[in-house]
């Protein structure tokens, strides 16, 4: 598979590259943000970490839901056409799976750390479907810990996702970067 | 793409349409996905890294995905008035990589656009192709706002028969 442009997707070019080229952060010093005073700061993350995140039934009327919202295909809308479609049933959209996976990183991980907002995500692959009925869990790994070079109050963690149907089998997976607050800048 | 695999061109700009995002729905979004404070509460929002409150991500992509399927059904329809069969599209593997690259806030208007970049037959699944699509969202100042590289499947109209 070709791209008609090289230089993109950036595979090699880091978070790092995508916040240099955003200049939208409006502050320069955490030290004044008292809603995540009392979190886990960047400094306070270890590489490796790995944190179990909860888990969630993906029930068919959430299927419906979400797709009649998101993604009305007729595979997510309709048994019949879901039965004789790839998926072989009704299935949650893939974006719903990862919506239904933020939700688990957010309530277990991400509100207890000083989370500034994601940059993207890559790799993600959709390994088989979530059909109505399974029970998805999560479980997330960082990956990745570095400072901003531009932004040196922040610092930008690469988390691993993995999520797990309730027969153990991997479902999807992605790779996730996201900006977390230092307590200090890195001094001049 | 609501094309037979092969009748589908490479470099080609698709227009998916436009969508405003309110405050409200941008809170009830991240109440039920994102709840983090910059998502949900736009008075704790103001002491955040976006100054105010600001959509998901993962909202910004999904209403993407809401104009893609918007766009193939009616392109479908176009098809079935002019007395041609639409092509199948299939589920997605993956998405190779996607950017967040400024906020999207309260009142701002968000256009899709979609490009297929590339296509291949599938080797693992026979009767299929695979497609690359490149979606960037724009905002209503033109500034790139969301990108990302997405592979789906479409269905060969040799295999069709």
């Amino acid at each position: 598979m070709g791209s008609a442009n090289p230089a993109w997707p950036p595979r090699k070019a880091g978070p790092a590259e995508w916040l240099a080229s955003r200049g939208r952060l409006t502050y320069t010093s955490t030290a004044m943000n008292p809603v995540t005073a009392h979190r886990r700061h960047f400094e306070d993350l270890a590489l490796g970490e790995t944190v179990e995140l909860g888990a969630v039934t993906v029930t068919k009327d959430m299927i419906f839901a979400f797709a009649r919202e998101f993604d009305p295909l007729p595979f997510h809308l309709d048994e019949d056409a879901a039965k004789r479609s790839l998926l072989g049933g009704l299935a949650s959209s893939g974006w719903q799976t990862g919506a239904l996976t933020l939700r688990l990183l957010c309530d277990g991980f991400l509100n207890s750390i000083a989370a500034a907002g994601g940059l993207g995500f890559s790799d993600l692959k959709w390994r088989q479907p979530v059909m109505a009925g399974d029970t998805i869990s999560a479980r997330a790994t960082i990956a990745g810990l570095r400072r901003s070079s531009h932004h040196p109050e922040l610092g930008i963690m690469t988390l691993d996702l993995v999520v797990l149907n309730q027969r153990g089998e991997p479902v999807m997976t992605m790779s996730l970067a996201n900006l977390v607050e230092a307590r200090e800048g890195i001094p001049a | 793409m609501t094309r037979w695999f092969e009748d589908i061109e490479i470099g080609a700009d698709w227009p998916l349409g436009s969508h405003a995002f309110t405050e409200a729905e941008i809170i009830a979004f991240a109440t039920a996905y994102d709840p983090q404070y910059f998502h949900i509460d736009p008075e704790a929002a103001r002491h955040g890294p976006f100054g105010g409150l600001v959509a998901s991500g993962w909202h910004t992509v999904s209403v993407g995905q809401r104009h893609m399927v918007d766009a193939l059904g009616a392109e479908a329809e176009r098809l079935r008035a002019q007395g041609r069969e639409p092509g199948v599209p299939g589920p997605s593997p993956g998405v190779n990589a996607a950017e967040f690259k400024a906020p999207v806030r309260p009142g701002d208007t968000i256009t899709y656009t979609l490009r297929v970049t590339g296509k291949r037959v599938s080797n693992s699944l026979p009767g299929w192709g695979l497609l690359t699509n490149i979606i960037e969202a724009t905002n209503q100042r033109g500034e790139l706002v969301y990108r990302a590289e997405l592979v789906a499947f479409s269905k060969l109209r040799e295999a069709a028969g």
